[in-house]
């Protein structure tokens, strides 16, 4: 099986695609493909050139860090949650999310969706819940990985700067639920950070590893009813 | 003013972080990833506590007894005293951030039963325990950073510390962002690194955890305690590229380990210890599953659908995704494998090494788990001795003097960095690591013995002999390459304390010494002089007392 890789050795240098041969066990996830492809021989393309070792973050490999989010064939998604028995086609073409600085081939520096959060200084303080509580949506909402494959799916967000996206809105909702003393304040932020720019494609819902209802969160904190 | 380095941004480093900073301490909380990416977010089953006004008869002084018991008597008194008689306030505090617990329609905290407990005291969410504590210190430490008390340095790997004359003044950083070493001064250094799983290849662990920090610092002159208490945890399920927990919390809720005999279903711990066989700790299931040799199956299905979808959804999702296995039907195959160290840094009750102003926490710090841990009480002891670390560091004076110039330190290192940088050699690191791996799990298993961990030695002596002659491929990570012979390092120190305890006790199981040995019943403490290792028995108690 071949699979290609969109590289970039630094930041700022070009990208460019390069194509291995993937010759491993068949029930490998894309994960278990890049470390075989970096590790099981000398690494070489398919006109059996030498190259450098393909870059890739991975922590738990069992989808539940987010570190290894990326664009697999044109769909983002976890490498380590994705499995080349359900990819489609003769090839596996594997790029670095689309909305993050590329620092090395396929790790990107996803470190803005942190800087927003601390810049609006979302935190929940004390514990003070709304009376009436929705647990299992809470519980759903603060297992977000912050891997940022619901901001590379999301037709509103571009890099940032002022709308934030949906791993945005669910921390709002879990501080605006879990201390009704910040609910008024943390509705402005909502508001000016995503609330006014969401068209609702909810694209960010069927991408999401976590399967959280941002859906629920954005309608709660739109109406206020928390 | 005070200034804090603490290294790795899991739960022990956030708790860490988050006390000083409540103290007015600045802090600056380095790690190559975020949070989110910390090995703390796989923690499944649930934190113990003994809860006031408890109606099952539980005490702190259970809890107690549970944890000496369960680490076979080689933890501390007064340490595990300190650590239950905290789980109250600990488990309330996360409470009062906002952790976003399993409760009882009146909001009461739940509680399951755990391996090794009289009582159920393991309070939990869901079976994300971990994530859920991970989420709500994020937020917290996020308000710290609001203030300017914390500084996240992201992208940072730990190189060295800087130490003279047994006093720590900081630690080199590798940065990423600029891919070179950056001193930074602090008046004191924690050390939250998590456990040395990757000495062992595929674990229940993340690959992140290597044991490096604790390699490179016994290098440098900290000592190390009861390395080769190793815990197995009994059930874990086989894939392609780890072993993937399968939470206690699937036996506390009910769920049976069988295997098949003559076309018959045993449940051999039932069988053997009685209705709590199943709960028995992890170190006797473990070896029980070793020593059958045979397939071994946990079966949940009988919970039924509102148990698996309320309490263990995250097990059922797993089992599926990478398992195929439908539990609402099906049993779980599992297997033993490394999931926890009771061993790392050796640590005074203050949590400081025997470099002053060098502290460790978390399972990186060897403390209260004695020979064996119980389910429950590692994220206690994450966030227990992250806040006796800083509560140590909060009572002591600031440094009033500019701290000794390390420059020539730093250059040297830096140099050192160029030159395997400039190298042109492919020969992976991984290599190593992987060859390392295999003769861990092959000489350090459940059931050891005097052959098998003399021949760990030997190989381990030989990778060790190798490495520092061999170029690594430099297009990978510089951290890759430096950190191999600080990792080898530790993994020869673990064989030599496992080959230095003559007795089988906990985790520590000798088939050539099968008997528990009153002479034993201390610490194992290895140090380390220019390439000399020493090991020895903590008879005097000078590290737990």
């Amino acid at each position: 099986m071949r699979v290609s890789v969109l590289r970039q050795q630094h930041p700022g240098s070009d990208p460019y695609w390069e194509t291995f041969e993937y010759d491993g066990p068949d029930h490998n996830s894309v994960a278990g493909v890049l470390d075989y492809l970096n590790y099981h021989d000398d690494i070489v393309d398919t006109e059996g050139r030498r190259t450098t070792r393909i870059g890739w973050e991975c922590s738990c490999l069992q989808g539940i860090c987010g570190a290894c989010a990326m664009v697999i064939n044109g769909r983002p998604a976890l490498a380590c949650e994705t499995f080349i028995r359900d990819l489609k086609g003769p090839e596996i073409r594997i790029q670095p999310l689309r909305k993050f600085p590329v620092i090395h081939d396929l790790v990107t520096d996803r470190s803005s969706i942190h800087e927003n959060l601390k810049q609006a200084n979302v935190s929940i303080g004390e514990y003070r819940p709304s009376a009436k509580t929705d647990h299992a949506h809470h519980y759903a909402v603060a297992k977000c990985l912050k891997c940022g494959l619901c901001l590379e799916v999301c037709p509103n967000y571009v890099n940032g700067r002022t709308f934030f996206g949906a791993a945005f809105a669910n921390d709002c909702y879990l501080v605006a639920s879990r201390n009704r003393s910040k609910t008024a304040e943390i509705r402005t932020l909502y508001a000016e950070h995503f609330g006014k720019d969401c068209s609702k494609s909810l694209s960010c819902m069927e991408i999401c590893p976590m399967k959280i209802q941002t859906l629920a969160s954005i309608a709660r904190l739109n109406r206020g009813k928390l | 003013m005070k200034h804090v380095l603490i290294i790795g941004s899991g739960i022990s480093g956030m708790a860490c972080a988050v006390r000083c900073a409540e103290q007015g301490i600045h802090v600056t909380l380095a790690s190559p990833f975020p949070s989110e990416r910390s090995q703390s977010v796989m923690a499944a089953g649930g934190i113990n506590a003994v809860l006031s006004g408890d109606s099952q008869g539980d005490s702190v002084d259970s809890h107690i007894q549970d944890t000496l018991r369960g680490g076979c008597r080689l933890g501390g008194v007064r340490a595990v005293t300190g650590l239950c008689e905290n789980g109250e306030r600990i488990l309330r505090q996360l409470e009062g951030i906002g952790t976003v617990f399993s409760v009882d329609p009146q909001g009461r905290l739940l509680r399951r039963a755990f391996g090794g407990q009289s009582y159920k005291r393991t309070c939990y969410c869901g079976a994300s325990t971990g994530k859920q504590i991970v989420s709500a210190l994020v937020m917290e430490v996020r308000r710290y950073e609001a203030q300017g008390l914390i500084r996240r340095r992201l992208w940072c790997c730990f190189h060295s510390a800087l130490i003279r004359e047994g006093v720590c003044y900081g630690a080199l950083l590798f940065d990423e962002a600029f891919g070179g070493l950056d001193a930074v001064c602090a008046d004191a250094v924690v050390i939250a690194t998590g456990g040395q799983n990757a000495l062992f290849g595929k674990t229940t662990g993340s690959t992140q955890c290597d044991g490096y920090a604790a390699g490179k610092l016994f290098m440098q002159g900290a000592e190390l305690k009861n390395l080769e208490f190793i815990q197995y945890h009994p059930t874990t399920l086989e894939t392609a590229q780890k072993r993937m927990l399968i939470t206690e919390a699937a036996r506390g809720e009910g769920g049976r380990l069988f295997c098949r005999k003559n076309g018959r279903t045993v449940y051999f711990m039932e069988e053997k210890y009685g209705p709590g066989g199943n709960l028995q700790t992890r170190d006797v299931i473990s070896r029980e599953i070793d020593a059958l040799g045979d397939s071994v199956f946990l079966d949940v299905s009988f919970l039924g659908k509102s148990v698996i979808d309320n309490r263990l959804s995250e097990l059922r999702d797993l089992c599926a995704k990478y398992g195929g296995i439908d539990v609402y039907r099906e049993p779980i195959p599992v297997r033993p494998s490394v999931h926890f160290f009771m061993g790392g840094l050796a640590v005074h009750l203050n949590h400081e090494t025997n470099i002053r102003n060098l502290f460790a926490v978390g399972e990186c710090a060897s403390m209260y788990h004695g020979a064996n841990r119980l389910g429950g009480n590692s994220l206690l002891a994450a966030l227990y001795s992250g806040n006796v670390a800083a509560d140590a560091i909060a009572g002591r004076e600031g440094r009033q003097t500019a701290p000794p110039d390390f420059s020539a330190e730093t250059e040297r290192e830096k140099q050192l960095l160029g030159q395997d940088r400039d190298t042109q050699s492919r020969f992976p690191v991984m290599y190593i690591r992987d060859l390392l791996a295999e003769t861990m799990q092959k000489n350090l298993g459940i059931v050891r013995n005097e052959a098998h961990l003399t021949q760990g030695l030997k190989d381990i002596d030989y990778y060790l002999s190798i490495a520092g002659r061999i170029h690594y491929d430099s297009s990978v990570m510089p951290y890759f390459n430096y950190s191999l012979t600080a990792i080898l390092t530790l993994a020869r120190a673990t064989m030599a304390c496992a080959l230095s305890r003559r007795e089988s006790r906990g985790a520590h199981w000798r088939s050539d010494y099968p008997e528990t040995e009153e002479a034993y019943q201390s610490a194992t403490v290895m140090a380390y002089d220019g390439g000399k290792y020493s090991v020895r028995l903590d008879k005097e108690r000078a590290y737990e007392s």
